[in-house]
C-alpha cells in the first residue's frame, strides 16, 4: 500500500488505490491528550512512591534493594507509560481513549510495537517542539510521528444512529438526500415547533420536485410523521 | 433514485462486515473468518469509492467512509514486531554493521575532544577543576577520588540502579537528541569526550590519574562504547533527516529510526550490567587493577563479539 504524498491532508490510497479520508486529530486535541497522560503518569508515580515507602515502612525488608527497584521503577514508568500503554491497548493512551484518538501508522494500519516504541524514545524532544511541529504539518505529526510513520486519529462513533430511506423524491441528488437524511436523523433533538416548520418545508419542496410523493400516505397528522411515513415506504 | 437501491441491496454485507470488526476486536479469528473478512473489507472499500463519489455526504457515504478506515486498522499491521524474535541474532548485528561508518564517526569525534579536553586540562588545571567543583577539587586535594564516596555514603544496590537508569538517560538522549539533525547526538559525544580528557587532566594534576584509570578500567571502556553506538544511531537519524539522498524523505528518516531503535534497544540491557560493576566492582578496594581491567576487557568483547555477531549472515 502506498501512500499519496501529494493528496489532501489525511488522505491516503487504500487497497486497489481508493483513497481514504483519515480523520486526523490537531494540535489541540492531542495536546490535551497529553495533558491527561501526564496527570496519569504524575498519579501512577506518586503511588508507586507512596506504595514504596509503605512497603519500605511496614515491611522493613533487609538491605537496600527495594530502594534499586524502587529506582529502576520510577525510571520504567516514565519512560514505559506512554509507549507501554499504546502498544498493549493498540495505540490508545488514556488520554488518548478519552479523547477519542488513537495512533495508526501512515498507511491507516496498526502501528508494530517498534513504532509506538520509536515514537515515544523522542518524547522529551517533542516536549520543546512537538507542539509548533504539529501546527505547521497539514497532518499535525510530531516529531514521533515523522520518526515512526505514525498519524494519530480521530475514531468515529461506532453506533451511529442510522436513517434508513426506502425511497426518495425523482430528481433529487445526493446533497438534497443529506440534507433530508440529516434532518431526520437531528429532528428528535430540535425543539418540537422548530422541527415541524422545517418538516413542512421540506414537505414543500418535496411535493414540487415529485408530485406524486405523497400518494397514498396520511396527511392528516404533522408534517414530521407524513415525512417519515413517506420516505420509510419502499 | 439508485442511492435507494444501492442501499437496499449492499445494507446487509456493510452490516455483516461492522459484525465482523467487532468479533475481530475481541475474539481470535479463525483462517476461514479472516479470509471472509477480508472480503468484506475489499467490498467495502468499493461501495466506500462509488458512495464518495456519486452520493457525497450522505449517511451511507459517512458510514462507509467510517468502516473502510475502521477495516484498514484492523487488517492492515505494520510486520515490524517479526523481527523480534531473531532480534540478538540477527537484527542486532545487521544494525550495528549498518552503523559502523557513524560509529567510526562518533568514536573520531570521542576521542578528538577528549584529546581537546586533556591538553586543555594539562596546559589550563582550572577548566578540569572547574567541571569536578570545589568540594570534589578539597577531596583531591587530601589525596581522595570522589568515586570513593560511592560505597561510603551510597549502598551498592542503590547506586548501581542509579547508575544504569542515569547512563541509559544518557544514551537515549544522544540517540533522540538525533531528531535535532544529529545535533544532540554530537553534543552527547563531544561533550563526554571533552569532560572525560579535562577531568583525567584535573585527576594527574593531583597524581591520581592512575587511581582513576583503575575506577575506570572495569566499566569505562563498554559505557563509553554504548554511549558512541547509541549516539552514531542518533547521528543516523539526523543524516536522514539533512539528506535523505535518492528517497522520499520520510522514508528515509523511517528507515533510519528503525534501524538506530535496534542499535538503541540491543544496548541497553548492557547498562543495567555496567549499573553493577559500576557499582560492585570499580570502587572496591579489595579488587586487584589487573582484575578489574580483565573485567572490563571481556566485558567489551563480549559485547563487541555478540554485536558483531561473526556468525551473522545477511538475509
Amino acid at each position: 500500500m502506498t501512500t499519496a504524498t501529494d493528496a489532501p491532508e489525511g488522505r491516503i490510497l487504500g487497497l486497489d488505490n481508493i483513497p481514504l479520508d483519515l480523520p486526523l486529530a490537531g494540535a489541540g486535541s492531542r495536546s490535551l491528550a497529553a495533558f491527561l497522560d501526564y496527570i496519569v503518569l504524575a498519579v501512577v508515580l506518586f503511588v508507586f512512591v507512596v506504595g514504596g515507602s509503605f512497603f519500605a515502612f511496614f515491611a522493613r525488608p533487609r538491605g537496600t534493594w527495594w530502594i534499586a527497584f524502587l529506582i529502576l521503577g520510577l525510571f520504567l514508568i516514565e519512560y514505559g507509560y506512554f509507549a507501554g500503554t499504546e502498544a498493549l491497548t493498540g495505540g490508545r493512551t488514556f488520554g488518548k481513549r478519552t479523547l477519542g484518538l488513537r495512533v495508526v501508522t501512515d498507511s491507516g494500519g496498526r502501528p508494530a510495537t517498534g513504532a509506538y516504541l520509536i515514537r515515544n524514545a523522542v518524547r522529551t524532544v517533542d516536549l520543546l517542539v512537538g507542539v509548533p511541529l504539529m501546527a505547521l504539518d497539514p497532518k499535525s505529526r510530531r516529531l514521533g510521528d515523522r520518526l515512526a510513520g505514525t498519524l494519530v486519529v480521530h475514531e468515529r462513533a461506532e453506533a451511529e444512529l442510522d436513517v434508513v430511506l426506502g425511497r426518495v423524491p425523482r430528481s433529487w441528488g445526493a446533497r438534497e438526500v443529506a440534507v433530508l437524511e440529516s434532518f431526520l436523523l437531528r429532528a428528535s433533538d430540535l425543539e418540537p415547533a422548530r422541527a415541524e416548520a422545517l418538516a413542512r418545508e421540506l414537505l414543500a419542496v418535496i411535493e414540487r420536485d415529485d408530485p406524486t410523493f405523497f400518494d397514498g400516505v396520511a396527511r392528516d397528522q404533522d408534517a414530521l410523521m407524513v415525512l417519515r411515513t413517506a420516505v420509510a415506504r419502499p | 433514485m439508485e442511492y435507494v437501491r444501492f442501499v437496499r441491496f449492499r445494507r446487509s454485507l456493510w452490516d455483516d462486515f461492522e459484525e465482523r470488526l467487532r468479533s475481530a476486536r475481541t475474539a481470535r479469528l479463525r483462517h476461514a473468518d479472516l479470509e471472509t473478512l477480508a472480503l468484506r473489507y475489499r467490498q467495502v472499500l468499493h461501495d466506500h469509492a462509488l458512495a464518495a463519489t456519486r452520493f457525497p455526504g450522505t449517511r451511507v457515504a459517512r458510514r462507509l467512509a467510517r468502516l473502510a478506515v475502521e477495516g484498514t486498522h484492523t487488517l492492515q499491521h505494520d510486520q515490524g514486531d517479526r523481527v523480534a524474535t531473531r532480534f540478538f541474532s540477527q537484527r542486532f548485528p545487521a544494525a550495528v554493521r549498518g552503523l559502523l561508518p557513524w560509529f567510526g564517526v562518533t568514536l573520531s569525534l570521542f576521542l578528538t575532544a577528549l584529546a581537546f579536553g586533556f591538553t586543555l586540562g594539562v596546559a589550563q588545571p582550572g577548566v578540569g577543576l572547574g567541571l569536578l567543583g570545589p568540594e570534589t577539587v578539597a577531596g583531591l586535594s587530601e589525596g581522595r577520588l570522589w568515586t570513593e564516596s560511592l560505597v561510603t555514603t551510597v549502598p551498592p544496590a542503590i547506586a548501581s540502579t542509579g547508575i544504569a537508569t542515569n547512563n541509559m538517560s544518557v544514551a537515549l538522549t544522544g540517540w533522540a537528541g538525533g531528531a535535532l539533525f544529529g545535533l544532540g547526538a554530537l553534543y552527547v559525544v563531544v561533550l563526554n569526550g571533552f569532560m572525560l580528557g579535562a577531568i583525567l587532566a584535573a585527576t594527574f594534576h593531583y597524581s591520581l590519574g592512575g587511581r582513576l584509570l583503575e575506577f575506570v578500567s572495569a566499566h569505562g571502556p563498554l559505557e563509553i562504547t554504548l554511549i558512541l553506538a547509541t549516539a552514531a544511531g542518533g547521528l543516523a537519524i539526523g543524516k536522514s533527516l539533512v539528506a535523505a539522498e535518492d528517497r522520499p524523505r520520510a522514508e528515509a528518516v523511517r528507515a533510519a529510526s528503525r534501524q538506530a531503535l535496534v542499535l538503541l534497544l540491543g544496548c541497553l540491557p548492557w547498562f543495567l550490567v555496567l549499573g553493577i560493576v559500576e557499582a560492585f566492582v570499580s570502587p572496591a578496594p579489595g579488587i586487584p587493577a589487573n582484575v578489574k581491567l580483565a573485567l572490563g576487557l571481556a566485558l567489551e568483547g563480549l559485547f563487541l563479539t555478540l554485536a558483531w555477531n561473526p556468525f551473522f549472515k545477511e538475509a
